[in-house]
Order: C-alpha cells, then sequence, then structure tokens
C-alpha cells in the first residue's frame, strides 16, 4: 500500500537559514500522525513544505501517488492537501459564513453542496452558527480556531494538516475541538498534527515522530513514544497523560 | 441662493463621481497588492482619446465609445501587471514595480505626445450641449450621463466585492494572501482581475471626463493628483472610503467655486489633505481601514 503522504529526503530553508535537513515520513490513508518536538525544532516549517507554502531545497514530497513539490498550495489543496495554519489565520473582514465560502472556493459552482458543507461545520460549532453574520476578527481565539477547523475541512480534503490548534485556548474549547478531529478522523480524513500539548497529540494520532533540531529523533506508535524515556525528558515534559503540554 | 447651493451640490456630485471612478482603480490595487500603479494616470488619457476616436474618427456613438475606452483600460492594465507586478509577485521588492510604473507612464505620456501631439483636442458630443432641466435646476446631458454611469460602476463593483464568490475571494487575498492560496485561491489570477477592473475604471473615467478635458497627452496628470488625494482621504485601500472622499472633493471643489474661487480649488483641496494627513491619517472610515479591498 502507498502512503497518502510521502516525504523523502526533505531538506527545507528559508533563504540562506536551513531549518530541517533529511526528512522522510509518511501518512497513511486514514491514519492520524503527530509531529512533536520543541519550539523551533521545524515542525511548522514541514507543514507549509506539505502544503505548498515553501519549497523544499532538496528532497521530494509525493500525494496519493503524485510528485507535489513544484506545486503551489492552491493547486495542493485541489489534490486534497488543506492546512489550518498556525495562529488561525482566518479573514478578519469577511464574515464567519463568508470565511466558510473560501474554504469551499473549490466548489464555487455548486452553491448546495457549499451550502451543505457550512452546516456540516455550524453542526461541529454551533457557536459558529450564532456568530455566521459577524465579522471573523471579532471572534475569541477559541471561535477563530473552530472558524480555522471548519473553513478547511470545506475543502473536503483527504489530508488535513493542523498547527498547534490548542494554542492559547482554554482547555474546555481545546476539547472541543480535539473532539471533532477526532471525528473527522473517523470518517476517513488523514490528519498530520503538529501539536505542543502531548495528551492531545497522543490522544489523536496513532504514529508519531518526534523532530529535534529540524530532524527526525525518533518514529513510531503513539503509545511507544509515549512511554519513550528520552522522549518524555526531551519534548514532553513530565506530566505526559496529565493534560498539560511543555 | 439655496437653488444655486443645489445647483453646484449637483455639479460636485458630477465632478465627484468621476475622481471616485479614476481613485478606485488606485485604492483596489494598493489594497490586494499594496503596490502603486503609477501609470494608471495615463489609463485615463488613454482612455479619454480612445473615446474621442471612437466617436470622431469612427463615427461611433458616445455611449458606445465608453465601452471601448474601459476595454483599452483594462488591456493596459493587463498588460502592465502581466510586464511589471506580476513577474516580482512575492520577491520582496517593493520599489522595482513602483519605478517601472513611472518609466511605463513616461512612455505612456511621450508616445502619445509624438503620436497626437501637444494640442488639446476638443472633444464635444451632443450630450455636452443638450441641457435638461429638473425644475429650476440645470444638468447637461453629458452630466447625466456621468452619474448615471458611475452609480452604474460603483454599485456593480461594490455589489461584486459583496456578493459573488469571486468578489469575496478577492477581498481575501487582499487580507491574506497566502491564506488565499491555502483557499484553493490563485492569488495571481485575482490580482490579475484587480488590475483589469481598476484599469477598466480608469479608461471609463478618462471616457466621461474627455469631454470636460483640456485633452493632451498629460490630461491624465491634473487627475490622478486629485485621485491620490482622495485615495489618501479616505484611505488607502478602503473601498467606501475612496467613495465617500471622492464624492467630498468633488462637493468642496464646487462650493470653492461657487462662494470662494475657481483659481482656489487645489489649495483647498490640498489644504485638506494636509489636513488629514495631520488629524486623522488613516482615513475617513478609521475604523474600518484595516480592510483593504
Amino acid at each position: 500500500m502507498t502512503p497518502l503522504l510521502e516525504a523523502t529526503a526533505l531538506d527545507l530553508a528559508y533563504g540562506p537559514v536551513a531549518v530541517c535537513r533529511d526528512l522522510s515520513f509518511q501518512v497513511m490513508a486514514g491514519e492520524a500522525v503527530a509531529l512533536i518536538g520543541a519550539n523551533g525544532a521545524g515542525k511548522t516549517t514541514t507543514l507549509r513544505a506539505v502544503a505548498g507554502l515553501l519549497a523544499p531545497r532538496a528532497g521530494t514530497l509525493r500525494f496519493a501517488g503524485q510528485t507535489i513539490d513544484r506545486l503551489p498550495s492552491h493547486a495542493r489543496l485541489g489534490l486534497g492537501i488543506a492546512l489550518v495554519p498556525e495562529g488561525r489565520r482566518v479573514f478578519p473582514f469577511l464574515t464567519v459564513r463568508e470565511n466558510l465560502e473560501m474554504g469551499g472556493f473549490r466548489h464555487r459552482h455548486q452553491r448546495r453542496h457549499v451550502a451543505r458543507l457550512i452546516e456540516r461545520g455550524f453542526a461541529w460549532f454551533p457557536r459558529l452558527r450564532e456568530r455566521a453574520g459577524q465579522r471573523a476578527g471579532t471572534l475569541s481565539g477559541g471561535e477563530q480556531q473552530m472558524l480555522a477547523l471548519a473553513r478547511a475541512m470545506m475543502s473536503e480534503p483527504r489530508l488535513l494538516c493542523l498547527d498547534e490548534p490548542s494554542l492559547g485556548l482554554a482547555p474546555i474549547v481545546v476539547q472541543d475541538i480535539f473532539r471533532t478531529i477526532a471525528a473527522i478522523n473517523r470518517d476517513g480524513t488523514s490528519i498530520l498534527l503538529v501539536e505542543q500539548n502531548a495528551h492531545y497529540a497522543f490522544a489523536t494520532a496513532v504514529r508519531g515522530y518526534v523532530l529535534r533540531g529540524g530532524s527526525i529523533v525518533a518514529a513510531g506508535p503513539t503509545a511507544a513514544l509515549r512511554s519513550d524515556e528520552r522522549v518524555r525528558a526531551a519534548y514532553l515534559g513530565g506530566s505526559v497523560g496529565a493534560s498539560g503540554g511543555i | 441662493m439655496f437653488v444655486l447651493a443645489v445647483q453646484q451640490g449637483l455639479n460636485g456630485l458630477v465632478l465627484g463621481s468621476l475622481y471616485v471612478l479614476v481613485a478606485l482603480g488606485l485604492t483596489l490595487v494598493y489594497g490586494v497588492l499594496v503596490q502603486i500603479n503609477f501609470a494608471h494616470a495615463d489609463f485615463v488619457m488613454i482612455g479619454a482619446f480612445s473615446a474621442y476616436f471612437v466617436t470622431h474618427a469612427l463615427h461611433g456613438d458616445y455611449l458606445l465609445s465608453l465601452a471601448a475606452a474601459g476595454a483599452v483600460g483594462a488591456l493596459l492594465g493587463y498588460l502592465v501587471n502581466a510586464a511589471i507586478f506580476a513577474p516580482l509577485l512575492g520577491k520582496g521588492s517593493e520599489l522595482r514595480p513602483l519605478i517601472a510604473t513611472i518609466g511605463v507612464s513616461v512612455m505612456l505620456e511621450n508616445g502619445a505626445l509624438a503620436l497626437l501631439g501637444p494640442v488639446p483636442y476638443a472633444f464635444a458630443t451632443r450630450y455636452s450641449a443638450e441641457v435638461i432641466r429638473f425644475g429650476p435646476l440645470y444638468l447637461t446631458a453629458q452630466s447625466v450621463i456621468i452619474l448615471a454611469v458611475a452609480a452604474t460602476a460603483i454599485v456593480l463593483l461594490h455589489g461584486f466585492l459583496r456578493f459573488t464568490f469571486l468578489g469575496k475571494a478577492l477581498r481575501a487575498v487582499a487580507q491574506d494572501r497566502e491564506t488565499a492560496g491555502l483557499m484553493g485561491i490563485a492569488p495571481d489570477r485575482l490580482i490579475m482581475l484587480t488590475f483589469i477592473i481598476g484599469s477598466a475604471l480608469a479608461g471609463l473615467g478618462g471616457a466621461l471626463l474627455a469631454p470636460v478635458l483640456v485633452l493632451t497627452p498629460f490630461a491624465g496628470t491634473s487627475v490622478i493628483v486629485k485621485a491620490f488625494a482622495i485615495v489618501i482621504i479616505g484611505g488607502f485601500g478602503n473601498i467606501e472610503g475612496t467613495i465617500l472622499a471622492g464624492l467630498l472633493v468633488g462637493l468642496i471643489e464646487a462650493m470653492t467655486t461657487q462662494v470662494l474661487d475657481p483659481g482656489l480649488i487645489d489649495i483647498v483641496v490640498f489644504g485638506l489633505l494636509l489636513a488629514m494627513l495631520v488629524i486623522r491619517p488613516t482615513g475617513l472610515i478609521a475604523e474600518r481601514r484595516e480592510e483593504n479591498v
């Protein structure tokens, strides 16, 4: 079985500044995979490369058997890769509904389908329905994260990449969001998750890669990583299993 | 006295709506690209000459020439974006395209000068002489056309941006180009669309101005300086602010003519601009200024 996403020997850099070296990882169809590691380990950079916001300096990215590393982000979305970016990045002056419509841009000629997908998003997060006509910039951080997630799902991706969906949010909101992410994964969408909150990362993903200084230093089932003393000590703090992250 | 004030107000609105058409193109491009197209003035001038030649040389109707001028403007916008802005997009160079458009502007003006000469062209349409009476008020048919076409263009643009998928995508690109790409929106195509729309408006504005303008190859310059003032007063990139500021400047000009002296128009308008920069540098509709487009 070929992986849905396959990164081989990726080198990633911002201009002259090298961030990641020789990254190889896979996400199988239907699988949820976590990238974990401390701040500055290169997790966000890796997701940006997958989504097409950063062209790799070397190495290849294949998605569903197709080489994608020269495709721009809008073309990758068409193939089925969506990203919930770091910091949520909702369009602040578009309403909640308009933000969702933008997520469904590829379905723009099927208005009814877009309306159905918006309803699905509202069913996940009823708060968004209440705020449908409100500018997204006026939402709370938690509501913006809900919107960013619902917006990314509007394109009906095969692979959903998430960059720190719990960052800066109240625990109750984080629970709500991860419950939805788990449901999305159960419905067949593959997940590539960057998350500092170890509890949620391990609860959501079945496999994980540990990054340090831009390289993968450990990989395996999350159950094994969770009990790996080195991983615990270096990246996860002392409290794996508690609700706190690093 | 009251009738006279209303009459001048009407004249001001006619002038103001012309300014709005020209300024909208500048503000649209700035909103989406945070760049200024200095050749915009010459799109106005070429639009005016396009209208002139369609009506005079080809004996077409003036109304038809408006469409032609809009199309010529759209084509120019397409070319300038394809040749100058698109290749430098995302390369982090803000100054190069700006200087390049100044170069395009100089080329267009001197090209027109070589082709058309420095003597002003007299552009009289049958609508300029036709006066329509509304009770005690008078408007030329030309003014009525200007008001109708400008109002239609503004309403259409507004509706496009608020209610169509593509218009909303354009606003999304203006707010966050990278994230728009993540939505599957191809930003470069929408930037091109912005140039085409903005430049078509400039061409159209030129055609509407042509009969009231001193029509020379440098005709765009006088208008564009006002358009820049309007864009700044309205808040760079802010569509509603630009519309409001354009109408306001038109009204102020008309009232200056009425109450003070026509020779003082520029002093009053640019005095207002300086005052705005000091008091409200964010533009008229300050709380919404962050929304580009």
